[in-house]
């Protein structure tokens, strides 16, 4: 059990880390809490479906693209313009909360069916010290950690990766040494909800994705990046291993039912003794 | 004297109801250290954060290289030449020495990148020595060197520097301004900056005198009388 309750729990979090490395880049550079990111990936994961029929790389594709460019759009033309004109933490919550709900109206009116499952195909079982385990489900959680690995590559050897954490760290300065910074704003908007996409597609082939799925995705990936330290990405993938093993031994121990009553009391717990998170917050705005 | 770089006609500024500058007139030329002096709330930030673009302005003309600016965003000033270096958070903290600089020249010309970050570490080695450092892990000194730095690889044609003397020791002032003006002579850029130190007069070619948001007198410094400009404006004396 110790050992089937360790891979379910590594895995769950290597799932859960996608929407939450989407929040803590969105966070960590805009600034901006963005709650529609699940839902948006979620209605990313129903165009996936949708194409499915075609070609699945095509459809993966579109899937994904389609997010980061709703992502752009949103904050190019929405999000940036409130934050210049002095939008609040209350205004962003009510304003995504409602992006939120025109992207769930949005799947309900586009897409025939609430519910659907992701058929990817069946790529194997792979045996971990005895237990099997889906290939696919590995292959989950090595591209969450190698989307983790791509992210802090970039941040340290691009010039767009250091105009990111410019931006994050002195948005002021950044402006004055001459950062595109609503672009940066853009770009770090799009890719975070490409991600959650992507983590909706892995969700939607492992389980099953509907509308609800999005909210899930979306809130839980927001708690679990602040308990990691909101904005720093280290502390949202340990946060999300963590609670991907409180899951899954909550679910072996005492039953789906407990999952989420011992997860969030976990969570209260965790940012009553470190209310900046595990690792602290890198957004120093 | 010669072309005027920088002219500055009747600046209005509010903060809220508050007239923070009155009608003001500026001017800055090329290869000229300019110093604006002046009280706590005078206004000297206000004036340098209007230029940059960073505050908007109530009424005014302000025109740069014979270009009126005042409409542009901070973005097309900075494209335009200038950079503001401001006095408080003015480097990037979670990032290291070389990452502040590398990040700072991004509008200069590929070529030029190396040399002009090669030109902030001959000006200041400690910086060059530290280049691995995390920012906001250099002491208060070193910090400020820093973000002389980045006004530096900026590239820009005249550099704003908010008080730049502010919390620092009497021997690294005069070491910095001895490099304020080193930079001027090696690279011919215009530099402007905000000062309470006393010191400012032996570097700047010419001093701005502003009161209450109101200019007192602008002047050649050598046609200025030192205990005039100590008594009436200038808090910080050796």
């Amino acid at each position: 059990m110790l050992l089937n309750g360790t891979i379910t729990g590594l895995i769950m979090g290597g799932i859960l880390s996608l929407p939450v490395l989407g929040v803590a880049v969105i966070y960590g550079i805009t600034g901006i809490p963005n709650f529609a990111i699940g839902i948006i990936g979620v209605f990313g994961g129903f165009l996936a479906w949708y194409f499915l029929s075609f070609s699945i790389g095509l459809a993966i594709v579109i899937g994904v693209v389609a997010c980061f460019a709703i992502g752009y759009i949103i904050q190019t033309v929405l999000l940036t313009p409130i934050s210049e004109k002095g939008g609040d933490a209350t205004l962003f919550f009510i304003i995504t909360i409602s992006l939120g709900f025109v992207f769930e109206g949005m799947i309900r009116a586009i897409f025939p069916r609430p519910n659907i499952s992701l058929e990817l195909p069946h790529i194997g079982t792979i045996q971990l010290a005895g237990v099997g385990v889906e290939a696919f489900k590995i292959f989950a959680l090595v591209f969450a950690l190698g989307t983790l690995v791509l992210i802090r590559l970039l941040e340290e050897h691009t010039e767009v990766g250091k105009s990111w954490q410019a931006t994050s760290q002195n948005l002021k300065l950044a402006k004055l040494v001459g950062i595109r910074t609503n672009r940066v704003f853009s770009i770090a908007s799009g890719m975070g909800c490409a991600l959650a996409c992507v983590g909706a597609i892995f969700w939607g082939s492992l389980y099953n994705l509907t509308m609800l799925s999005g909210w899930d995705l979306g809130f839980t990936g927001f708690i679990v990046a602040v308990v990691g330290g909101i904005g720093n990405i280290w502390g949202g993938i340990i946060s999300a291993m963590i609670m991907g093993m409180v899951m899954s031994f909550s679910g072996y121990l005492l039953g789906g039912m407990w999952q989420s009553v011992i997860l969030y009391c976990i969570v209260i717990l965790v940012l009553i003794i470190a209310p900046k998170g595990i690792l602290g917050s890198e957004r120093s705005l | 004297m010669n072309q005027s770089l920088l002219h500055v006609s009747g600046l209005t500024t509010f903060y809220g109801k508050v007239c923070a500058l009155k009608s003001i007139n500026f001017d800055a030329h090329d290869n000229e250290i300019v110093g604006i002096v002046g009280p706590n709330g005078a206004g000297k930030t206000t004036l340098l954060e209007s230029i940059a673009g960073s505050l908007h302005i109530a009424e005014g003309k302000i025109e740069f290289a014979g270009q009126t600016i005042e409409h542009l965003s901070v973005l097309k000033r900075r494209e335009l030449g200038i950079m503001l270096v401001p006095q408080d958070r003015n480097i990037f903290p979670l990032m290291s020495v070389k990452k502040n600089l590398d990040v700072s020249v991004i509008l200069s010309e590929k070529a030029e990148r190396k040399e002009l970050i090669s030109y902030v570490y001959e000006l200041f080695p400690v910086l060059k020595e530290r280049r691995r450092q995390t920012a906001n892990t250099l002491s208060g000194g070193q910090q400020k060197m820093l973000a002389v730095g980045i006004g530096i690889v900026s590239n820009a044609r005249i550099i704003l520097i908010d008080e730049p003397s502010i919390g620092l020791a009497p021997k690294l002032v005069t070491r910095l301004f001895d490099t304020l003006k080193r930079i001027q002579q090696d690279t011919g850029k215009t530099i402007v900056l905000s000062e309470q130190n006393i010191k400012v007069l032996h570097i700047a070619d010419r001093l701005f005198g502003l009161e209450a948001g109101a200019i007192r007198f602008d002047e050649k410094t050598e046609n200025l009388s030192k205990e005039l400009v100590k008594d009436l404006y200038l808090g910080s004396i050796d």
